[in-house]
């Protein structure tokens, strides 16, 4: 039985090994057949942490740690899982992430944004619901959709999905963001939904 | 010098505009589906039966620590992970164990022993934690078995296993492996 779980283990790494060099690639025009190997080999114990790490982020910031000391001001907006790539000496926009392709704002999974309230972004009415949220970065603006293809591997989201579409300005940066972030920040009438990754940075200005 | 007071300046607050975003979790957090890999199952048209269950967690590592007993201490609450209280939602009504669970999301603990575990279910969500686990919101406490594991496991890991008409959801971490039977 040891002896069993043992080979297994080690076919695990084996799998995972080549499985996460591949998993993690940000680059929106890869196959999907080629960035999920060990899809079909069960079973899949992720030993290794994934080279773009996933992340959870609130808003208000840090929600569980306000709720859990009893600091808790105003009830919980939003909710952000993605996964964090790394910028590891590529040039990001432009090169690694082609201007006018779509790109899973992430790594692996779709990204996924939870409204636990209605709210409003560019005057659009935005249901409280459940997105996959994705973008097509340009030069100077990002577009930013929202879409109800959930739980999905994000290189391949179903546009004809797609329920909210917003154009962003994008600013520049001196200097580079290591990993891919996006956290929520307070504003006079809402939030916003930071996004930055190396010298680039963009904001999507939510209210309710 | 005006000019170089303005460089330092901008330079000061890039800096602090940089480090004010969160940089990577030492515990970074990672998602299990079942059926295993789901989401790449799908754009490969690949998934033979739909989304059953899906658990966010938070991964932390051994680095040469003795885990069951000291760090993670016998008898008491763990979050499964680190950082948030580990979420497990379930996409249609199954069963833990011989307990039938609602289709929902939840938050789910352990409490280790030496030789089983107390698995929890709760349905308080989006917590640090178990600092504010409150037993009253529990769905289901129910015993899981546990097995040693001669190679221990460097980072906290779990997945669903394919078991006849489900899976077992297999925790590791250092020389332990538990198991939860999930029947769909």
């Amino acid at each position: 039985m040891i002896r069993k779980s043992l080979i297994t283990l080690v076919l695990f790494i084996g799998i995972l090994y080549l499985g996460c060099n591949q998993k993690a690639e940000p680059n929106p025009s890869r196959s999907p057949a080629n960035s999920a190997p060990g899809a079909n080999k069960e079973p899949t114990i992720t030993v290794n942490i994934d080279k773009s790490p996933l992340d959870i982020s609130y808003y208000p910031a840090d929600y569980p740690q306000l709720k859990m000391s009893g600091n808790v001001k105003e009830p919980v907006v939003a909710r952000l899982v993605y996964s964090r790539p790394k910028k590891d000496g590529r040039v990001i926009f432009g090169n690694v992430l082609k201007y006018g392709s779509r790109w899973r704002l992430g790594a692996n999974e779709a990204s996924e944004i939870e409204f636990f309230r209605d709210v409003t972004i560019q005057k659009k009415l935005i249901r409280k619901n459940r997105y996959v949220i994705y973008c097509i970065p340009y030069e100077n603006k990002w577009t930013i959709i929202l879409n109800n293809d959930l739980f999905t591997w994000g290189l391949k989201i179903d546009s004809t999905l797609d329920v909210y579409k917003f154009d962003i300005p994008v600013s520049k940066s001196q200097y580079a963001m290591e990993y891919f972030t996006m956290e929520f920040e307070r504003q006079d009438t809402g939030v916003r939904l930071v996004m930055a990754w190396d010298t680039v940075k963009t904001m999507l200005p939510i209210t309710y | 010098m005006t000019v170089l007071f303005f460089c330092v300046l901008s330079l000061g607050f890039d800096a602090i505009a940089q480090t004010k975003l969160a940089p990577v979790d030492k515990s970074p957090l990672d998602m299990c589906y079942y059926p295993n890999n789901y989401p790449v199952l799908k754009i490969q048209n690949k998934a033979t039966e739909p989304c059953a269950v899906r658990i966010i967690y938070s991964r932390p590592q051994k680095n040469g620590r003795q885990v069951y007993g000291e760090l993670v201490e016998y008898g008491k609450v763990w979050r499964l992970g680190a950082n948030e209280a580990t979420e497990l939602e379930l996409y249609k009504d199954a069963k833990i164990g011989t307990n039938k669970v609602k289709k929902g999301r939840y938050t789910i603990y352990a409490i280790p022993y030496p030789d089983k575990w107390t698995l929890i279910l709760n349905k308080e969500t989006d917590i640090w934690g178990a600092f504010q686990y409150d037993e009253k919101k529990d769905i289901l406490r129910t015993s899981i078995p546990v097995e040693k594991q001669q190679e221990p496991v460097e980072i906290f890991s779990m997945a669903f296993e394919k078991i006849d008409g489900g899976a077992n959801l297999v925790i590791m971490w250092d020389d332990v492996k538990a198991s939860v039977p999930f029947t769909f």
